[in-house]
């Protein structure tokens, strides 16, 4: 083989190797899968809080961002740009990649968008401020978001709307996420809805819409119904 | 080689022409401060800042397509509403709130009288949402911008989008926003030492020094801070200013302190536009005060101003006017 052509066929190994390093460094995923008690949660569909009341969810979505893995209280990987708005209700946000080759016991990441970025102007992809998550009226993105009516609400269609948010002390909602982990394949994260509708009165308290101590409590009651388990 | 020769000639050239045209696009002024504004993440060029520019001027930014940025912020007035004491917006809907003067943004960190603002990049948000105001969604702008041949080969253009981003459409306006540099009045010539107050102006500038610039700092002539100015509550709005956003009581009744540059042209004054004009504000400041908990210290004690001290600073008022700034041709209405 001439010299030229081996230089030729390692530049290409080479842009090959820097364009997609997914064929050398393998990657698997963890996946958020929201539910309502032990099924799924569906748009639209109505899900029973108690005999006679029910609520249905028209948006639920939020922000999780500075994903990192620990083994033993050690860093072993961190994402680099770490912002992933995740819909509910849209299947491709859910799963989240991370590398398979590393070994770890806990997955670490943040609830909600930090104050740096908070205040660091316009940005892209899922931090747009085109994707709704983000108060027009007063600078921050929107942590959570869930919306949708019960006959619990005595509200203009019976609506809820709750809108967590807020990145200045003493209503910084931001909320720091460890789970522990028994293997590190088909990790599956629940977040289940009924925790949430069992934590407040919806009959009571059916809209926060700015940065508050409730909304602060809340971010924190959420985060504590995370599960881990695997499929 | 000749040849190599002249073309790195003409590329040198070439490079001191676009460095030569970027640097005319934002310039700190001499003896001014460093602006906050981080332009690492949003570098100027020509046609990102025609593209904002484009953006300022058009209606499309308005659920009717009808209301502009300039509706209320219009060039020829320091970029405010005049003759408004509340700025009006969509379907003739009024407001609460007299429109601030847009310039020298790149020095702010918090916009909006009450601050609820974080970044330039985000302003626009704020009154394309606002019910009374443009009455849009920004994600329903950006699809309407892409419905449109101009603003796709715009975007195509500058930032080399082919969906047409929130984040690409906000930069553009603040790059425009940003070249909005009032910085050539009288007084800024008499500072560079190139010109003269008169005999009663510079009676006004000590005047000004000695009652106003605490919170009216040069060279902006605002510390960009939010102060209560001792105003009696407006029981028909009851804008309780920079608390609704901090939600702290010690806020109750701040508002951010205006700039005074283009004063002659930014009238009516004061958050609510109440005062028409810069006689009525002299007469509030010595005689006007309300007292109450979070009054501004600088005003705990009665400002005492003759009748000819009032004249004198108006005249030191009048030399922060700008000509150059608010007939400025690269600020006005993007002529095809």
């Amino acid at each position: 083989m001439s010299q030229s052509k081996i230089l030729k066929i390692s530049i290409v190994l080479l842009l090959i190797q820097l364009y997609s390093p997914s064929i050398f460094a393998q990657s698997s995923t963890f996946a958020f899968h929201p539910s309502f008690s032990n099924q799924t949660l569906k748009a639209d569909s109505y899900y029973k809080l108690n005999a006679t009341d029910s609520v249905q969810i028209t948006a639920f979505k939020f922000y999780i961002s500075e994903l990192e893995l620990i083994n033993d209280s050690k860093t072993v990987w961190k994402e680099k740009v770490s912002y992933h708005l995740v819909d509910a209700f849209d299947e491709k946000t859910l799963a989240v990649q991370i590398p398979s080759n590393v070994p770890f016991t806990k997955l670490k990441f943040q609830f909600g968008i930090d104050s740096l970025t908070n205040v660091s102007g316009a940005m892209g992809g899922d931090l747009d401020p085109t994707k709704g998550m983000y108060w027009t009226w007063q600078s921050g993105y929107i942590n959570f978001k869930l919306e949708g009516n019960s006959n619990l609400c005595k509200t203009r269609h019976n609506e809820f709307q709750f809108h967590l948010g807020g990145y200045q002390t003493p209503f910084n909602c931001l909320q720091t996420v460890f789970l522990q982990v028994k293997s590190t394949a088909n990790i599956k994260l629940n977040i289940d809805v009924e925790k949430f509708f069992q934590y407040i009165q919806l009959s009571q308290l059916n809209h926060i819409m700015s940065p508050s101590k409730e909304a602060v409590e809340l971010s924190g009651k959420i985060t504590e119904t995370f599960r881990v388990s695997y499929e | 080689m000749n040849k190599k020769w002249v073309t790195l000639l003409i590329s040198c050239l070439a490079l001191c022409a676009f460095k030569i045209a970027t640097q005319q696009l934002f310039e700190v002024p001499q003896n001014w401060p460093k602006p906050s504004y981080d332009f690492k993440k949003n570098p100027l060029t020509k046609q990102k800042v025609e593209l904002g520019r484009e953006l300022f001027y058009d209606p499309i930014l308005s659920k009717n397509n009808l209301i502009s940025c300039a509706s209320c912020h219009s060039p020829y007035t320091a970029f405010t509403h005049v003759d408004h004491d509340l700025s009006h917006g969509i379907d003739d809907r009024i407001g609460t709130r007299n429109s601030p003067a847009l310039m020298n943004l790149a020095w702010h960190n918090l916009f909006m009288w009450d601050g609820a603002i974080n970044h330039l990049d985000m302003q626009a948000l704020a009154p394309i949402s606002h019910p009374d105001e443009m009455g849009e969604t920004m994600e329903h702008v950006v699809q309407k911008l892409q419905q449109t041949t101009k603003y796709r080969d715009l975007f195509k253009k500058v930032f080399n989008d082919t969906i047409i981003t929130g984040e690409h459409t906000l930069k553009a306006m603040s790059q425009f926003m940003l070249t909005l540099v009032s910085a050539n009045s009288k007084y800024d010539s008499v500072m560079r030492k190139q010109n003269h107050f008169t005999e009663q102006e510079n009676k006004g500038y000590q005047l000004f020094k000695q009652h106003c610039s605490s919170c009216h700092t040069e060279p902006l002539f605002t510390h960009t801070g939010f102060e209560n100015n001792g105003l009696p509550l407006d029981t028909t709005l009851n804008d309780m200013g920079r608390m609704r956003i901090t939600k702290n009581p010690l806020d109750s009744l701040k508002f951010k302190v205006p700039t005074l540059r283009n004063i002659e042209f930014s009238f009516p004054y004061m958050h609510d536009g109440r005062f028409k004009k810069i006689s009525d504000v002299l007469k509030h400041y010595t005689s006007g005060i309300v007292h109450s908990k979070t009054l501004a210290k600088q005003l705990q004690q009665p400002i005492v101003l003759s009748s000819n001290d009032k004249v004198d600073l108006t005249a030191f008022l009048l030399t922060l006017t700008d000509k150059a700034f608010l007939f400025n041709p690269k600020h006005s209405f993007p002529k095809k």
